[in-house]
């Protein structure tokens, strides 16, 4: 164990480095709710796996491609569940004829023509999809459904979904003018899956919980891998991981809500080693936003050398994009300092 | 304050400017017009949740008071209803929809909601739900957290961006005005 304590004038940052630790108690941005110094996230009970989901095969006429949507939304389920360090595991799916948004109790469905008005999908608001999680009071995940929009698209300009990737310049969708950007199904699906499974967006550029991603991006990130791995950790990890954990202050005070992210400054890829039974991860920073007294914790790093940086959440990821604020009771984060790194 | 880690901060950023939505597909604070039938820049009041007839869906209502109409003509309050809240100890969550507290000041984009209440809805989910902030020079900003979008000028038949992160209230009232006009 390594521990090492820094401290700079200003708004200042206070790394605590502890490597190859035990699990840590607390990290990232999940969904749930804070209080005090204390974050209850909002995650699947071990009791509940496998996870029995149900999806609605019918497709609406904006998809397109030749590969079944169930097979692309089982790829994306099992994107998560093969994840190093994680234990997650869901049923194989069972098949519902749910088209709209009266979807009864303990259903997970998965839905791409579902409609009702409380759903409230527009054809010109550019909505794709969304997933709605519900939870019991101490924070168990019971139901989570993933709705994809039948008729995605703006104003002159329909969207549409691609089962089997976007070809690289090519458009596959139907020929509409202008042209719209065709999404890639598996892309959407396995962000959204994330949010399933309790994570809210990340801000780390590179991660599938980014709340905006390229066209296509449908591997897990180091960052997407230390979420997950937290909220449903392996007794035995495939590779062990450490904590790096300290305070954000400007001046007497701990800010709220800075972005602090661990940043690795070699060429290690400690997921690399393990067999392709495994997602493949993509090296990424790791981050965390601070808790209201300042503090925090990045769990789930592989052992490397790491540059931390604080910056305030002011773009592009803002307060508007997480839910971080409001799940400590609070309006937004503070953004009042400048980037500090070590 | 070494040259690398700069380096890396200044790569993070070019690295975010390169993308595009996955949930939703951004829209133009021009596009978010077109697709509105009312934006305001109001106060929340009140805030409650119900579950929907089915018992399905919780939905959480808003009441704004309406400080100033950009589009259509409002009202002194209107009433925006969301996906998610928290009724009978169960609590629904949509990701990245923020549910507003009292006090609370946003610009919205608003559309008629599918349920025949006289409620609206948020225009893009979130898209349409702009909150504003003081910045250090003392003028107000305002975001929906998109961080790239293009807008379209007809007249030049040009794109230009725009970053929802970098608005001030002022440029957005005068892009909605000029947008609910053509």
């Amino acid at each position: 164990m390594k521990l090492k304590w820094m401290t700079i004038a200003g708004p200042a940052v206070v790394l605590a480095i502890l490597f190859y630790m035990s699990r840590p108690a607390k990290s990232y941005l999940f969904e749930g709710s804070g209080s005090g110094t204390t974050f209850t996230s909002t995650a699947w009970s071990p009791s509940s796996f496998p996870i029995q989901w149900s999806i609605n095969p019918a497709r609406s006429a904006a998809i397109v491609g030749n590969a079944t949507v169930t097979n692309v939304i089982i790829n994306s389920f099992a994107t998560w569940e093969k994840a190093p360090n994680t234990a997650l595991a869901v049923a194989s799916p069972s098949t519902s004829t749910i088209n709209n948004d009266q979807v009864p109790n303990g259903v997970n469905l998965v839905c791409f023509v579902c409609t009702g008005s409380s759903l409230d999908f527009s054809n010109t608001d550019g909505t794709l999809a969304l997933t709605l999680t519900s939870s019991t009071s101490n924070g168990q995940i019971t139901q989570a459904d993933i709705f994809f929009n039948p008729s995605p698209g703006i104003s002159g300009q329909p969207g549409c979904f691609v089962t089997d990737g976007v070809p690289a310049g090519g458009n596959p969708c139907p020929a509409t003018t202008p042209a719209t950007v065709p999404q890639d199904l598996q892309t959407v699906a396995t962000h959204e899956i994330g949010h399933f499974f309790g994570l809210d967006h990340s801000v780390i550029t590179r991660a599938v919980m980014y709340p905006f991603a390229p066209t296509e991006l449908t591997t897990l990130s180091y960052d997407d891998v230390a979420a997950i791995s937290f909220l449903n950790p392996k007794s035995t990890p495939d590779v062990a991981t450490g904590t790096i954990s300290g305070t954000v202050t400007n001046g007497a005070s701990g800010v709220f809500g800075a972005h602090v992210f661990a940043n690795s400054n070699s060429s290690a890829d400690p997921y690399a080693a393990l067999p392709n039974t495994f997602s493949p991860v993509r090296k990424s920073p790791i981050g965390t936003l601070t808790f209201p007294n300042g503090t925090y914790q990045i769990s789930g790093l592989p052992p490397d050398s790491y540059v931390v940086i604080a910056e305030p959440l002011d773009g592009p990821v803002t307060n508007s994009n997480v839910d971080w604020a409001s799940a400590w009771g609070q309006t937004s984060v503070q953004s009042n300092f400048t980037t500090r790194w070590h | 304050m070494s040259k690398k880690p700069a380096l890396i901060f200044a790569a993070l950023l070019i690295a975010a400017c390169l993308v595009s939505a996955t949930t939703v597909i951004p829209l133009s604070l021009e596009q978010l017009t077109r697709a509105s039938t009312h934006v305001i820049e109001g106060k929340a009041l009140e805030t409650w949740s119900k579950w929907n007839d089915s018992h399905s869906f919780i939905l959480t209502y808003t009441r704004f008071e309406v400080q100033r109409a950009l589009k259509g003509q409002a009202p002194s309050t209107v009433v925006v209803h969301q996906l998610g809240g928290k009724v009978d100890g169960v609590t629904q969550k949509v990701s990245g929809v923020h549910l507003w507290n009292s006090g609370e000041k946003a610009v919205l984009f608003l559309r008629p909601g599918q349920i025949r209440d006289g409620s609206f809805v948020v225009t893009g989910l979130i898209q349409g739900n702009f909150q504003m902030m003081k910045s250090d020079k003392g003028d107000i900003r305002v975001s929906n957290g998109v961080p790239d979008a293009s807008a379209y000028k007809v007249k030049r038949s040009q794109l230009t961006t725009f970053r929802g992160s970098a608005v001030t209230l002022q440029e957005l009232e005068s892009r909605v005005q000029k947008a609910a006009k053509q």
